[in-house]
């Protein structure tokens, strides 16, 4: 032991140091490769498929035969431009609605009133329930002829008609998921339905987490309650604000589960999302690069919306 | 000493690992791998039948039976066929849906097999010849059903009515029927494929069944104004309220519940529509042809040939044989005919202990000039999938539906297909 030269200890130091900086990548290592099989490959390949008219079946198409021909059909795709047009129907109805409820539900809730913890659980509910859960209860609900919604309106109708004499009593309610014009918005009821206790709760905790002396103090200088909410409360709920946005964005652009369960997308496509138009073509047409064009399409959007979200939650960060 | 017992106790455990190994892959290869899509009640109960009797005969071939629904199944089945090890038997479809599989590849040439078991002969040539691409033939066809008019006898005759013969005839009836405040025709179109039968009917009701094929081999084309026709005249049924309103929020059976209810008198459906009638109700269920619409057309009928396949990746060939060999033989078609009431394609079974309703289903199909599969068999995948689409759009606004710019779009379909397949 004692026969180890200087230069040999230096060696050792240099060896310990160089294990020391390496050990942390190490680790990272196999998260990182997970991370880049699992995600960033699958990702880029989708890409590349995106250029192919592979069927999922026969061997992949070679680089040498790419095209643009699937994007060239999308936009000529009358499909495409309905469920299009449904995801954006679908992001505007979820940043307003479920946003201004579960807003308006945390706000109730946070005060003492009798039974708001009943209240939050009730509303909180639906969330522990599968989207395929929910689907199928709503199909129930929406059944023309012996659903809830229609047997209360029909009955409520023949009621009134009852007391009324001016009134005409109805067959027959509405097809809901069944009516071209109805399927979708009956769709997002169940969906928006969800979401609001999600909302909720994003607001409760940010609630929760608000400097009481800031309140005191607009109370002190003599703000009303729509004052202390529109000029206090709200603004330092901003952070949450955000988050609600960016999920309701992207909770609507990967709407799937309930269109699936509900009408897979039609009658006649006129419920189709682009995730389960995407579904269709990949699985049920073997057109998975049509599919993946889809796929891309989709992605573009999310990212879109998504960047800015996450480049100025990377900024504030730093601003800590 | 402690060094001398580890390396003895890695020794055993290698040599133990080795053997489960080795015995799991002997294991594995005497098991056959069987993917079903038999999930209804009644095919389910006799495929499990089928298996249980295979067990017993073939203690040391065991089955690894799995079950997926119908319907998903129509989709998994691609992934099942990549998958490694791929199911050895599988569950699937005469037409089309087969010659996809066959022309990739990944049907086992069943020939051999064939030739073994003497199927040229035993078989009916018609659906040898549905089994053959090219030289082979891939396909073990077991069975097949007829579609038709499906009506409670009950409500016919307490309305003074028959079954339609002819168009007319069955606007009449429409027009009875829901004066009396029945729905005329039942129908679920949420998985749109019962509204395919209407069109394949009509079709070749109007335009013959020469026309309907060729339009389903991609030849002819849907702007067409024979295809235009059949559209004019299913917008005629609605107009004399012949189908259950908001058909597209119910499946088949959810619809079939209106006819066991007695709130509907008709369906247009396969003879699966058995399984799910209820024993009181069959027994006033009865069945007639399509009414003839044009009567210088030949008569063509959904007839659609179910059966089974190997996996060209199959790791078991003998005992996919084996199987296919016990499947296709004449006791387990007598089973399936007796069980189920779907009729045999083998010429050697028994048909005199069939029920009256094979019998008139067989005098069906064999008075028939044409049997056609159906729109999803007959067509390519991708072209049923669009005009399936077509037809839930049709029929959920028939009134106002913009029935040209539909025919537009499955024509721009049709010829996108039809040169995918040249290039092919």
């Amino acid at each position: 032991m004692t026969t180890i030269s200087a230069a040999q200890r230096g060696a050792q130091r240099e060896r310990r140091r160089m294990r020391i900086n390496a050990t942390p990548y190490l680790f990272l290592l196999v998260p990182l490769a997970v991370y880049f099989i699992w995600i960033v490959f699958p990702m880029l390949f989708s890409v590349y498929l995106s250029l192919t008219n592979w069927d999922g079946i026969s061997p992949i198409p070679a680089p040498n035969a790419l095209s643009l021909d699937n994007y060239n059909r999308l936009f000529t795709d009358r499909d495409f431009g309905v469920s299009f047009g449904n995801n954006v129907k679908w992001m505007i109805v979820f940043l307003t609605v479920p946003t201004t409820v579960g807003l308006g539900l945390a706000m109730i809730f946070n005060t003492d009133i009798r039974g708001s913890r009943w209240f939050k659980i009730s509303f909180y509910a639906p969330l522990i329930l599968s989207f395929v859960v929910i689907g199928t209860i709503w199909a129930w609900i929406y059944e023309p002829r012996a659903g809830l919604l229609n047997s209360v309106i029909v009955g409520v109708s023949q009621l009134l008609a009852s007391i009324f004499p001016f009134v005409t009593p109805l067959e027959r309610g509405p097809g809901w998921l069944a009516d071209r014009n109805l399927a979708l918005w009956s769709i997002m009821g169940a969906a928006v339905w969800r979401q609001c206790g999600y909302v909720m709760i994003l607001y409760l905790a940010g609630l929760k987490n608000l400097d009481p002396s800031l309140i005191e103090a607009a109370r002190v200088d003599g703000a009303n309650g729509w004052q202390l909410f529109r000029r206090v409360i709200f603004p330092l709920l901003g952070p949450i604000t955000t988050v609600v946005i960016v999920v309701s964005v992207i909770d609507s652009l990967r709407a799937f589960d309930l269109v699936q369960v509900m009408t897979r997308g039609g009658p006649g496509g006129a419920s189709n999302v682009l995730a389960n138009f995407m579904y269709i073509e990949a699985f049920n047409n073997y057109n998975f690069g049509y599919g993946a064009s889809i796929a891309v399409v989709l992605l573009g959007l999310s990212l879109f919306i998504v960047v800015p979200y996450l480049y100025r939650t990377v900024k504030t960060e730093l601003e800590y | 000493m402690k060094k001398l017992l580890n390396r003895r106790f890695l020794v055993l455990a290698a040599v133990l690992i080795a053997v489960v190994v080795v015995a799991g892959v002997s294991a594995q290869d005497s098991l056959i791998r069987y993917a079903s899509n038999a999930s209804d009640e009644g095919p389910r109960g006799q495929d499990e039948a089928m298996v249980a009797r295979w067990n017993e005969q073939h203690p040391d071939q065991p089955i690894e039976h799995s079950v997926t629904d119908h319907e998903a199944f129509k989709q998994a089945i691609r992934t099942y066929l990549v998958a490694d090890p791929a199911p050895d038997v599988l569950t699937w479809f005469a037409g089309n849906r087969m010659a996809f599989f066959v022309d990739r590849g990944l049907a086992a040439d069943l020939s051999p097999l064939y030739e073994r078991e003497g199927w040229y002969d035993s078989y009916a040539p018609g659906f040898v010849a549905l089994a053959t691409a090219g030289e082979g033939q891939y396909f073990v066809p077991t069975s097949y059903y007829w579609w038709a008019m499906y009506f409670r006898r009950s409500i016919m005759e307490a309305n003074g009515l028959t079954a339609p013969a002819t168009w007319d005839e069955l606007l009449a009836t429409c027009d009875t029927l829901s004066a009396a405040g029945i729905t005329p025709i039942t129908i679920g179109t949420r998985a749109p494929w019962t509204a395919a039968a209407w069109f394949d009917f009509l079709n070749m009701r109007i335009n013959g069944p020469e026309f309907h094929i060729n339009l389903m081999l991609l030849k002819e084309s849907y702007t067409d104004e024979r295809v235009v026709a059949v559209f004019d005249h299913w917008r005629q049924l609605y107009e004399h309220n012949c189908f259950l309103p908001d058909s597209a929020a119910y499946e088949w059976q959810e619809a079939l519940d209106f006819m066991n209810r007695g709130e509907a008198a008709m369906y247009l459906m396969g003879d699966f529509i058995r399984d799910s009638v209820p024993d009181e109700i069959e027994s006033d269920l009865d069945f007639e042809m399509f009414p003839v619409i044009n009567p210088d057309m030949p008569i063509g009928i959904d007839a659609p040939t179910d059966g089974f396949f190997m996996s060209a990746a199959s790791g078991n060939p003998e005992g996919a044989y084996d199987f296919l060999a016990f499947i296709g033989s004449a006791e387990e078609q007598q089973f399936a005919a007796d069980n189920l009431g779907r009729l045999p394609t083998r010429m050697d079974v028994d048909t005199s202990g069939f029920s009256e309703a094979q019998q008139k289903g067989i005098g069906l199909v064999q008075s028939a000039d044409y049997v056609a599969q159906f729109y999803d068999r007959d067509t390519t995948p991708e072209m049923a999938e669009a005009g399936l689409n077509a037809f839930a759009e049709f029929i959920s606004d028939p009134m106002n539906a913009d029935v040209t710019a539909l025919l537009e779009s499955l024509e721009a379909d049709r010829v996108r297909i039809a040169a995918e397949q040249a290039a092919e």
